[in-house]
């Protein structure tokens, strides 16, 4: 399937709207599962937008920009991903395995942008040495178009040269690598839950990580059961430490 | 002290001003003084309000210019707190404005961080995947959902800060980090859950004795269900514990992996 013009405009102007989202009101639009499912609507198959997305998304579970590092742009990775396997009609796992470097390769983009916003800081300084607040509040809402061409214009050249880069992949890369790809595609997600572990106190916690497996694999319980689940012994949790937290401070009275 | 002045008064919808601008916070952030101009931008209604004097209003201006960088979704009770002690003293100490932001923010971003970005993260993208690799759409909605439930915990955030004002209450750390660790429950509990839900790479391996042929990944079930993937996951962690060793090294790792085990049929 051929990618027309204006799905590119349609697809580029949210990848536009979303960047800023993602930085401002963050209702939910700039995630790779939005963006692979919203990549699928306009491409005609949503359920490969959301699976790629998915994927992505689950990949990147544990990598958030904490402190203002960059990240690999999951977001972009879905969108492109998502469009190239439905140009091409090839599996989810394939187009997981392209979308993933193409994220890596944008990583840098983020950078960039933290770069140029330096720009709008120093407005800022030389508007709050005049005393002017309105030019203060404009360079700051112009600081959001920046994140917005950041990702407009990668996703743009993305979809626009798609198909050359896309027909060279399906004539040039032979058959053993795409089903490598595949594999990795699968495997990938293994990372973000690993990071996950990293971040949070696993060593302190880790027999809730087991409880949550043994539901899920022996028990067959869905996702959505665990985290019930979950919540509940999150609950009990915080009820016996209140507990015992009243219960030393009552003996601290009787000693 | 009683606030004489009552040009600093704060009301409701300065509040509800401040609110609305809080959402600018980091789109301006840039390597040199961070969410600096975000915050200055969030202080603007209050700053006009205060200030009417032109050279306090520029020494305001400057004064929220300056560095500062923390979770944004805890950000609104520093900058409800800031907005409580400029109404009662104005800028009469500005090193203590300035170092009371810098001395949340650090701790902030860390428990803002792990409660509203890790395990948040974990807890809905989990689920959301989830649903969304079953092809049901509500996998793309619910993350939306949940974001708008962040807008109330924000806006709850500076009504809060602005009340408790300077006097950050030890029973508030304390209900911060009670809350910090049920969140870590449920998500470890959950992220436990996701690896047999999500993770089904296999091995398509049959060993042939004679007439005999064994296929590897039934009895690999037998032994632990979902033991490949735990595997993969644990060799992950693993590899995150060395040195030098970050997520970009990590995925170009496991492409050539999957790669070669894909290829070798090994892995399917």
């Amino acid at each position: 399937m051929e990618i027309s013009f204006t799905q590119i405009l349609i697809i580029t102007l949210y990848s536009f709207i979303s960047a800023i989202d993602g930085l401002t009101f963050q209702v939910g639009l700039a995630n790779a599962i939005f963006a692979g499912a919203f990549t699928g609507l306009v491409m005609g198959n949503v359920k490969l937008g959301l699976a790629v997305g998915a994927t992505l998304q689950l990949m990147g579970l544990g990598v958030a920009s904490y402190g203002g590092a960059s990240v690999p742009n999951y977001k972009a990775a879905a969108i492109l991903g998502t469009a190239f396997a439905a140009m091409t009609g090839q599996s989810i796992e394939f187009a997981i395995g392209i979308s993933v470097p193409v994220g890596i390769l944008l990583t840098h983009v983020a950078t960039l942008v933290r770069f140029a916003n330096v720009y709008f800081q120093h407005k800022s300084e030389k508007y709050a040495k005049a005393g002017n607040t309105a030019g203060i509040t404009k360079a700051n809402i112009a600081s959001s178009i920046t994140w917005g061409f950041g990702d407009a214009i990668p996703t743009f050249l993305g979809l626009y040269f798609g198909s050359e880069v896309v027909g060279f992949i399906t004539e040039k890369i032979p058959g053993w690598l795409i089903t490598g790809l595949g594999v990795s595609g699968k495997i990938l997600p293994a990372m973000g839950i690993a990071i996950l572990m990293r971040y949070l106190p696993f060593k302190k916690f880790y027999p809730f990580m087991i409880l949550g497996f043994v539901i899920a694999a022996y028990m067959k319980v869905n996702l959505i059961g665990v985290a019930i689940i979950g919540f509940s012994i999150a609950a009990i949790f915080v009820i016996h430490k209140e507990q015992n937290g009243s219960q030393t401070e009552g003996g601290e009275i009787d000693d | 002290m009683i606030n004489e002045d009552t040009s600093r008064k704060v009301e409701k919808k300065d509040l509800n001003k401040v609110f609305w601008r809080q959402f600018g916070l980091q789109v301006g952030w840039n390597y040199e003084k961070m969410m600096g101009m975000g915050y200055c931008f969030t202080m603007i209604p209050i700053i006009e309000k205060f200030y009417k004097d032109k050279e306090e209003k520029k020494e305001a201006l400057d004064l929220h210019l300056q560095f500062f960088n923390t979770n944004p979704t805890m950000a609104p009770y520093i900058i409800g707190a800031d907005i409580a002690i400029e109404e009662e003293a104005g800028l009469e100490n500005k090193e203590a404005i300035n170092s009371f932001k810098v001395g949340l923010m650090g701790p902030f971003a860390g428990i803002g961080d792990t409660v509203f970005v890790a395990i948040y993260r974990s807890i809905v993208f989990s689920i959301a995947a989830y649903l969304a690799l079953e092809g049901n759409f509500f996998g793309a909605i619910f993350p939306v959902i949940t974001a708008l439930l962040l807008w109330g915990v924000r806006y709850k955030f500076l009504m809060v800060g602005y009340n408790q004002g300077h006097k950050l209450i030890t029973g508030f750390a304390n209900q911060l980090q009670i809350l910090n660790e049920a969140a870590t429950v449920l998500g470890l509990t959950v992220i436990g859950g996701l690896i047999p839900s999500i993770l089904n790479v296999k091995t398509p391996l049959v060993f042939t004795h004679g007439e005999v042929k064994m296929e590897l990944q039934p009895m690999i079930d037998k032994i632990l269900p979902s033991l490949i993937p735990v595997s993969l996951v644990l060799f992950c962690y693993w590899l995150l514990g060395k040195k030098h060793m970050n997520s970009t090294k990590l995925i170009v790792i496991l492409m050539i992996m999957g790669i070669a085990l894909g290829a070798l049929n090994i892995l399917k």
